[in-house]
């Protein structure tokens, strides 16, 4: 029994040793910035100030198009009483998006904005967990991640989504006057309640940066973090630094899928606690 | 000290400084959120949604600090 455990500890000891002896490749230098850059995969003409070319980011936004339609008409065609596998999945997507997210922090009009609020939600997570699967979009064809949630150019589009929708459904509902009127309250002095209207003007604009930045950033130093431990070997040259870095990797690479989610699920339901706020009678 | 170790200098700090008051904001928020739980367990969906819009709201704090981080660091020259 004591024999046996002296062993182990020998083993242990024995390949912590060898791997610190073993010597590692070539130096080289990693630079973990190179990864989000873009570079065009087909050069289109430059349309006014816009450049139409095809990058590794607009290859992404297809891929999850591409993914959720063809997900979406799968799911369409095979419906059953009983439920397969796939089908409560998809199934259990809708309940998270209907009844978690929706459901749970709008009191009024569930039907009307549910669309939008499971399609984005759905959007969302669908490109975040793309952006965990290696794809051969890099530098040379070689196999690189890239969440197209991490580009500053996609979040904001999807809050500025939200933003208009916010104002939309508030004037729809209650008109134009009404709706801006009810930022004011009636209650406070006079001099406060023009200062309260205009910090209200202020708060507006930075939930539209807040929303978008939280993705942005999230997804970013997630990818970021990532990177660094797959490349950390390379520049330590060291077989021993390697393997605890690469099961730590395992470890953070498992908690990324926990964020894609969450991150998901947080875009989603403050759209539906903007739009329901918007919605609701001034209080 | 030159302007780009100024600059590292900045953004080391920006980061380490900048998830201080999250860090403890977070760690309110989701200890009372569970203490709550552990006392009226029935409620555990409506607590658990809710949280989840504050860390929301909570962790944009720090991310802004990763912001300024990242532009200190690769947009600053």
């Amino acid at each position: 029994m004591k024999l046996k455990r002296l062993m182990w500890v020998v083993i242990i000891v024995g390949v912590l040793v060898g791997l610190f002896l073993l010597p590692g490749g070539a130096k080289s230098q990693v630079d973990v910035a190179k990864e989000f850059e873009l570079h065009p995969l087909i050069r289109l003409p430059k349309l006014g100030p816009i450049d139409l070319s095809v990058t590794k980011a607009v290859v992404y936004l297809w891929l999850t198009t591409a993914v959720i339609v063809v997900g979406a008409l799968a799911v369409s065609r095979i419906l059953k009483a009983k439920p397969g596998r796939f089908q409560s999945f998809m199934e259990m997507l809708y309940g998270i998006a209907h009844d978690g997210i929706a459901g749970s922090v709008m009191r009024v009009g569930v039907a009307t904005w549910f669309p939008y609020i499971g399609s984005v939600f759905v959007f969302i997570l669908v490109s975040n967990a793309i952006g965990l699967l290696p794809l051969p979009l890099g530098e040379h064809h070689q196999l690189s991640f890239y969440a197209v949630t991490g580009n500053l150019n996609v979040t904001i589009t999807l809050a500025l989504f939200t933003f208009v929708f916010t104002h939309y459904a508030g004037i729809r509902q209650k008109g134009a006057w009404g709706y801006v009127k009810g930022w004011m309250l009636p209650s406070a002095p006079p001099v406060m309640r023009e200062l309260i209207f205009v910090m209200h003007i202020v708060s507006e604009f930075f939930r539209l940066v807040s929303l978008s930045v939280r993705l942005f950033a999230n997804m970013l130093a997630g990818h970021a973090i990532l990177a660094v431990f797959f490349t950390m070997a390379l520049v330590f040259q060291s077989y021993l630094i390697a393997s605890v870095l690469q099961a730590g990797s395992v470890v953070l690479f498992l908690f990324e899928i926990f964020i894609a989610f969450i991150q998901a699920f947080i875009f989603a339901i403050l759209s539906a606690v903007y739009v329901s706020g918007a919605l609701e009678e001034e209080h | 000290m030159d302007s780009h170790a100024a600059r590292l200098l900045g953004a080391g700090l920006a980061i380490g400084l900048g998830v201080i008051g999250p860090g403890i904001g977070l760690g309110t928020m989701i200890g009372s959120a569970l203490q709550s739980i552990a006392r009226q367990p029935e409620l555990t969906g409506d607590i658990r949604t809710n949280m989840f819009i504050g860390i929301g709201v909570i962790e944009a704090l720090a991310l802004y600090a990763f912001v300024i981080s990242l532009i200190l660091l690769f947009v600053v020259k």
